[in-house]
């Protein structure tokens, strides 16, 4: 137990955060409920991916400013060859957007692997040359989504026997996050590939010497990362019902998301947890912020304030208990 | 439902006793708008706050202005729902993809007005800025000034922007009516003051000559970037921002014409709203305000733009502070930009 609580602490007190909120939140606005954890989690969603693409590539020991990018690329792929197709179409867009999406993160990675170009540098390039691409699928916002992929966000999954009262905190997309992210990051952490990607993040010298293609991997951690971009481009054309081919503002809150889920920037060390809770708490800060009506210019501010306190008491303890 | 009662009453108490001379403070109003630190958008902020403030009516307004896309501003409507507010007025970031939240908000009886650009979805009011005749307006006015031919610098504003899409198509109207004019450069200035303005002086020192150039609404720039280059000026096209019209005004040798495009639209939304609040509905769902142009070319128009320059604005402030006929605040209380309770 307490050796869980050791190597878990940083998520254990995200949760507490998390909690903390939530019963604040009750407090300041009493009628908060259902409702309003399903907004929440619909909110978290593109976040969630885009915080999950970034995360895997930070471990990995690289960073991805291209990822708003592309699931600009995504979202308006999926919203231009779902606009007026049927609903059974849709089956077909959906792998192929994703397919899309990881053809772009390999891009991304072979041109750092294959030039040597420090990884900021070429996925800052890749920002551009991704937006442009998006721009030229759709110059405007605009495209359609299957009704289907637009249920798949809305309302709380019905579990047969179980009544309304207890399902109805159960948000779809939470549903849909859990799912989709686990799926991919549950199998990947225990394969060997996954132990690789920690490798080559933590020394990639080390890892080159025990037998790790360096090369190889950080093509794959791109890859998987352009794949959970993708994700996050299908959610947003889901939720819209269009493709928006302006990026959001999505690159900046997956960088904080990871540093504040525990993920360390230089690489190596961290997981998908943290930084999945650290995307819910942001937006749940937001929505509070929201309730009390606090002024919009100081909102980003205490966004901001939150992150840093938070990292840096984050920090504090880990310099105590390696002194211990 | 009982506090909706009691308000009713009281307000039916209020209006039979005084007459309506007092009126019960207890609309919350949320806002929501998707583009921050842009002269346009924050007047159309400040028109709100005023309008809010005037009418009397409003307890407090609960305001989300940041920048975001349309799955953001989602989340912000669901935010102001969640506060419990009567009525949400938003400057979509698109016509169709906030359609889910707006029919959420609708759904549970919130009133929602849409402002400066239209949206899709039926049960909300629109109260927007003709977006394509404003392009039109400008750009026809631009193309029989420079006699029917040439080449003219075409400045957009933000790529993949509905509201620049709309003005494309305008643009475009025009252009297909004057097959002897000429596009000698397309830019994208993303609405940003500086960026227009390196884009105008890198286009200048290329040299290839041109005869005009259609702003989006970063327009005294443009000008300021004529006149410290020494570059001989050509027709300009612009909006009717107080920087611009001043210069319309004042600068030797500029031609030019401002179209209107009222940031105050947003103080009009709020009235609307207001108005929706109290069991009045208006005519249409829809409303369009459609844009004048003001040039300098004639007595007449000189007259106009002499009337409305206002050097006491912000420069990237447009001059029309107020709609006629919809907003009800002073000229002191757009500039304080301040909303009940603060």
């Amino acid at each position: 137990m307490l050796k869980f609580i050791r190597s878990h602490y940083w998520n254990l007190g995200l949760c507490l955060i998390l909690v903390a909120l939530l019963v604040f939140t009750r407090i300041i606005q009493p009628n908060y409920g259902a409702s309003g954890l399903e907004s929440l989690s619909r909110a978290a969603l593109p976040f969630a991916f885009a915080t999950a693409a970034q995360a895997i590539v930070v471990i990995a020991g690289g960073i991805d400013l291209s990822i708003a990018s592309m699931m600009a690329v995504a979202s308006v792929t999926a919203a231009v060859l779902m606009d007026g197709a049927s609903e059974q179409t849709a089956i077909f867009v959906v792998p192929f957007v994703l397919f899309v999406g990881v053809c772009m993160g390999a891009i991304n990675g072979m041109l750092i692997v294959f030039t040597r170009v420090p990884d900021i540098v070429v996925t800052l390039a890749m920002l551009f040359v991704w937006e442009g691409v998006a721009l030229m699928i759709l110059h405007a916002p605009g495209g359609g989504a299957a009704e289907w992929l637009k249920g798949l966000l809305i309302g709380s999954v019905p579990i047969y026997g179980v009544p309304e009262t207890i399902t109805q905190f159960i948000p779809k997309s939470l549903i849909l996050m859990i799912v989709c992210i686990g799926v991919v990051w549950l199998p990947f952490r225990r394969s060997r590939f996954g132990l690789s990607v920690y490798a080559i993040g933590s020394s990639s010298l080390a890892a080159f010497r025990s037998g790790v293609s360096v090369n190889r991997t950080k093509i794959a951690a791109y890859a998987l990362a352009g794949l959970f971009a993708a994700f996050g481009g299908l959610v947003l054309t889901a939720s819209t019902g269009i493709g928006a081919p302006i990026p959001g503002p999505y690159l900046l809150a997956s960088v904080a998301a990871v540093v504040l889920g525990g993920v360390t920037l230089g690489g190596g060390r961290g997981g998908l947890v943290g930084p999945i809770i650290a995307v819910v708490i942001l937006r749940l800060v937001r929505t509070d912020l929201a309730l009390l009506s606090v002024d919009p210019n100081v909102t980003a501010i205490v966004e901001g304030t939150i992150m840093v306190v938070v990292v840096m008491a984050g920090g504090l303890i880990a310099v105590r208990t390696r002194h211990k | 439902m009982k506090k909706q009662l009691l308000k009713a009453t009281l307000l039916g108490a209020f209006t039979m006793s005084l007459m309506g001379s007092a009126m019960a403070m207890d609309y919350t109003i949320g806002i929501s708008n998707t583009v921050q630190g842009n002269g346009w958008r924050e007047e159309m902020v400040c028109a709100m706050k005023a309008e809010a403030l005037a009418s009397g009516k409003v307890k407090s307004l609960n305001i989300a202005h940041r920048n975001t896309d349309a799955a953001g501003q989602i989340e912000d409507i669901n935010n102001l729902i969640q506060a419990g507010v009567d009525a949400i007025v938003i400057n979509p970031a698109n016509p169709d993809g906030v359609a889910s939240a707006i029919k959420a908000a609708t759904d549970k009886g919130i009133v929602v007005v849409a402002v400066d650009q239209s949206v899709s979805e039926e049960s909300a009011y629109v109260l927007s800025n003709n977006q394509e005749e404003y392009a039109y307006l400008g750009a026809k006015w631009l193309f029989e000034q420079i006699g029917g031919k040439g080449s003219v610098v075409y400045m957009r504003g933000a790529a993949g922007a509905s509201a620049d899409d709309d003005r494309d198509k305008g643009f475009k109207r025009a252009l297909a009516e004057h097959p002897d004019v000429k596009v000698a450069h397309e830019v994208f200035t993303g609405w940003q003051q500086d960026q227009g303005k390196q884009q105008i002086l890198d286009y200048i020192a290329t040299g290839i000559p041109f005869d005009g150039v259609w702003t989006s609404g970063i327009d005294n720039v443009i000008v300021d970037a004529f006149v410290e280059s020494d570059t001989p000026l050509v027709p300009i096209v612009g909006a009717d921002n107080a920087g611009f019209v001043g210069q319309l005004n004042s600068v030797d040798g500029l031609v030019g014409a401002a179209v209107t495009n009222p940031g105050s639209v947003g103080g009009a939304g709020v009235a609307l709203a207001i108005k929706l609040l109290e069991g009045e509905k208006p005519a249409a769902r829809t409303v369009l305000v459609d844009p004048e142009l003001w040039e300098n070319a004639t007595e007449a128009g000189k007259a106009q733009l002499m009337a409305a320059a206002d050097p006491s604005l912000d420069p990237e402030w447009p001059v029309s502070i107020s709609i006629p006929g919809w907003t009800n605040y002073s000229k002191e209380q757009i500039i304080a930009c301040k909303g009940p309770g603060e």
